[in-house]
């Protein structure tokens, strides 16, 4: 065969890594030696990693899901003229209809998103080939800062963070400062759980970023610039680093940016692992060697901000969106989006949902759009019950708020906020007071003890929520809850506090029928909370496989090995973890 | 069961490179403290004092900074570290099983125990590594492993023992936490 005339590209951003991308792609180069293998970056389409994509001479393929095994099989199908791989990983072949699947990515309006998957992001000149540098280069020639923020007045974005700034505005206060040193700093600091666009920007298309700071700090008259990103994300550091010596390299940073007079440079700050380091003043404190916690504002930080200058901190999606904003003009941006939100906005859409990854859509789309029409539904095929949006600043809403379009007022609305953009899909099997205690477990843990209200308050809420999933509590409890809700919002510094009893509010508000059969019929409806559930096996429909007695840790469950029915959980040994209920093939283990 | 044996000896010299590479003022603290834990696994004591000695950074600081962030870890670790992932969606997915499930094979039947008895792996849970679409998963050493149940995490356990040549006990069946 001619393999020569093949190209192969595998994706390999952390998703893919973990679904096993390495050996795929060594398969590939053993297997196919003459063809051209190389790697791309996630391209968000995480729940059919490792996506594998082929230009071969009939045309262009997508597979998902690839293991090894599937290797041969697919270099064999590439081959066949016109023949079709009755195979559910062939997402595109010339010959066959777009799938559903493929809709996944074709549905999305990719702006922040749009080189991510596509390019190489160790290749300077593959970003150059997509339009890269080109505002860079517009400086160079002549455009002035009035000319940037103009234009990015006119795309009216807000900040992509979590909490929805105006972006000029922000800008126009750090401008409007005399200082020679002033800084720009990216805010890779992504700790909300269950969101992960940042980390696929600057691991896929770090090029992209730095193009966005150096548009920022040119907008600001900043010369230095920082990007702090968490330590969990080693690629992310790691591609960024490697990007940020490319553009040195070709003096898009640097001294004299392209002799355009202007300097600019970045530094990576990896992060330590403090959730609170996302708000602008505990993140500066960490640049600056202290504990992460938050100062009082003002002064605020585009006029006092970083060791003492001007500073403006923009977040990584934020940044991702300025190269093209100035390239095709602000209004093309604002064209998207409704009157009171403008553009698009990525969410990271996980938990029981059918296809996850990153989802970009012109704001205004609707919730139920974004978890049916793109996501696909649930993935376990029981109902799904609600959504929770922006992590643990955010909120819960169930199912039938899902004609809620994602916009920044309509959404507070609800409760819920965009915030940095997670949407963590769950099913029935899921338990809203369980959820809630572990948000606050989170926010308790990361609360940096500066305030009394978040310090305390939250742990005697942590306290109230591991009471009522016991159940241990009273029905008073919930008063109580929603009590030190409201005064932990009223009485913290920062957002952190000011946002932590989210979940709780939420909870309580659209799903109180559940807080209610915890405390008053000592019952989990979803089956979740390990001290009103016990496990047991439906006799009838054991088969007597041994698989749950080789699960079991606590040789809580015996019977006869091959003999059917005859399996049996011990209830004074059993804790309850479930590893039998995952392992069992005929599904007999009940939860109640 | 003890962990002095995991005691590192620290390497003055090697502390002093890092002060001419990352600078001796308050700034350099976090990235300081990332290279020793990056060389030890955790904060030698030891390490830190030798900081303290030869740089504008105080006691008071470096105590500080260290105990605030979730990185920073006081106490020595076993040869490899496998970090769960406890984000929204690995939580909702079940990751709790897959501490239950490797405490098992690992032996680890103490609460506050998070490293084997014989020194080759440390739980550490962390919160989100950002691959929520795998959810949930964990990550040994470099090696990130998604889309498991409590069987596939001692599968990935037992794989990667094999590659790194460490023993796992057998299991004694008991309750584990």
């Amino acid at each position: 065969m001619n393999a020569a005339a093949l190209e192969i590209i595998v994706g390999e951003g952390t998703c893919g890594i973990a679904a096993g991308s390495q050996e795929v792609f060594d398969t590939f180069k053993s297997e196919a030696p003459e063809a051209s293998v190389r790697t791309v970056s996630c391209a968000g389409m995480c729940h059919q990693e490792v996506l594998v994509e082929i230009n071969g001479p009939k045309g262009y393929y997508k597979y998902g899901k690839v293991t090894k095994k599937e290797v041969p099989k697919i270099l064999e199908h590439i081959q066949k003229d016109g023949e079709q791989l009755a195979a559910d990983f062939v997402l595109v072949a010339p010959e066959t209809p777009e799938t559903e699947d493929n809709g996944y990515i074709t549905k999305q309006t990719r702006i922040a998103l749009r080189n991510v998957g596509q390019l190489d992001p160790t290749k300077i000149e593959e970003y150059e080939a997509r339009d890269g540098y080109k505002v860079v280069r517009k400086i160079a020639a002549g455009m002035t800062p009035e000319e940037v923020i103009s234009e990015v007045k006119d795309a009216v974005i807000r900040g992509r963070g979590g909490a929805g700034f105006p972006t000029h505005i922000k800008w126009g206060f750090a401008a409007a400062q005399d200082s020679e040193t002033k800084y720009l700093i990216c805010n890779g600091d992504e700790g909300d759980p269950g969101a992960f666009m940042d980390r696929s920007l600057l691991e896929g298309d770090p090029h992209n970023v730095i193009e966005g700071m150096i548009i920022a700090a040119y907008a600001i008259g900043a010369t230095h610039g920082y990007a702090y990103i968490r330590a969990e994300y080693p690629l992310a550091v790691k591609n960024f680093g490697l990007a940020i010596e490319a553009a040195k390299a070709k003096n898009l940073l640097g001294e004299n940016i392209l002799g355009s007079g202007f300097d600019f440079d970045i530094k990576i700050k990896e992060g330590a692992g403090a959730f609170v380091c996302g708000e602008e003043t505990a993140l500066m404190a960490s640049i600056e060697g202290e504990r992460g916690m938050p100062n009082r504002r003002p002064p605020f930080p585009a006029v006092k901000g970083l060791f003492g200058k001007p500073t403006i901190i923009n977040n990584v999606e934020t940044l991702s969106n300025l190269p093209w904003i100035v390239n095709n003009g602000g209004k093309a941006f604002s064209a998207y989006g409704t009157d009171d939100s403008k553009g698009t906005k990525v969410f990271a859409l996980a938990g029981s949902i059918k296809r996850g990854g990153l989802v970009e859509v012109p704001m205004g789309t609707t919730v139920g759009e974004v978890i049916y029409d793109i996501g696909g539904g649930s993935s376990s095929g029981r109902p799904i019950k609600g959504a929770q949006l922006g992590g643990p600043s955010g909120g819960c809403i169930p199912a039938s708020k899902f004609d809620t379009p994602i916009e920044y007022a309509a959404l507070q609305k609800t409760g819920a906020i965009i915030g940095s953009g997670g949407m963590i899909v769950f099913d029935d099997k899921t338990c809203m007071v369980d959820l809630a205690k572990f948000f606050l477990d989170f926010t308790q843990i990361e609360s940096c003890g500066k305030c009394t209200f978040c310090r305390i308050g939250t742990l005697r809420m942590k306290e109230l929520l591991v009471k009522i999933s016991e159940g241990e509590a009273k029905i008073e409890d919930l008063d109580i809850l929603a009590d030190l809700s409201e005064k932990i919002i009223d009485n913290s510094l920062c957002a952190l506090g000011g946002t932590a009893p989210n979940p709780v509010v939420t909870t309580l508000r659209y799903f109180r029928d559940e807080y209610e059969a915890h405390i008053t019929e000592h019952r989990c409806p979803a089956g979740k909370c390990k001290a009103l559930i016990s496990h047991v096996v439906i006799q009838a429909d054991c088969t007597g496989c041994t698989l749950c007695e080789k699960a079991c840790p606590t040789d809580a469950i015996t019977g006869e090995p091959k003999v059917a029915h005859s399996y049996q959980i011990n209830m004074d040994k059993c804790i309850n973890c479930s590893m039998c209920v995952e392992v069992c093939k005929p599904d007999c283990i009940l939860v109640e | 069961m003890t962990t002095s044996t995991l005691e590192a000896t620290v390497d003055p010299e090697l502390v002093q490179t890092w002060i001419a590479e990352l600078g001796d003022e308050p700034a350099a603290t976090v990235p300081l403290l990332q290279a020793i834990q990056q060389e030890y696994g955790y904060l030698p004591r030891t390490a830190m004092d030798l900081i303290v000695k030869n740089t504008k950074i105080s006691g008071r600081q470096i105590f500080g900074v260290a105990t605030f962030y979730a990185q920073f870890r006081m106490k020595p670790v076993g040869r490899h570290l496998i970090k769960v992932c406890h984000g929204t969606a690995c939580h909702v997915q079940g990751a709790d099983r897959l501490n239950t499930a490797l405490r098992f094979s690992l032996n680890m039947h103490d609460e506050e125990q998070d490293t084997a008895p014989n020194g080759s792996y440390t739980i550490s849970d962390v919160a989100c590594v950002g691959c929520c679409s795998q959810a949930p998963l964990l990550v040994i050493g470099d090696a990130v492993f998604g889309n498991l149940s409590g069987a596939f995490a001692q599968r990935a356990l037992r794989k990667h023992a094999r590659q790194n040549e460490e023993v796992l006990a057998k299991p004694e069946k008991q309750a584990v936490k």
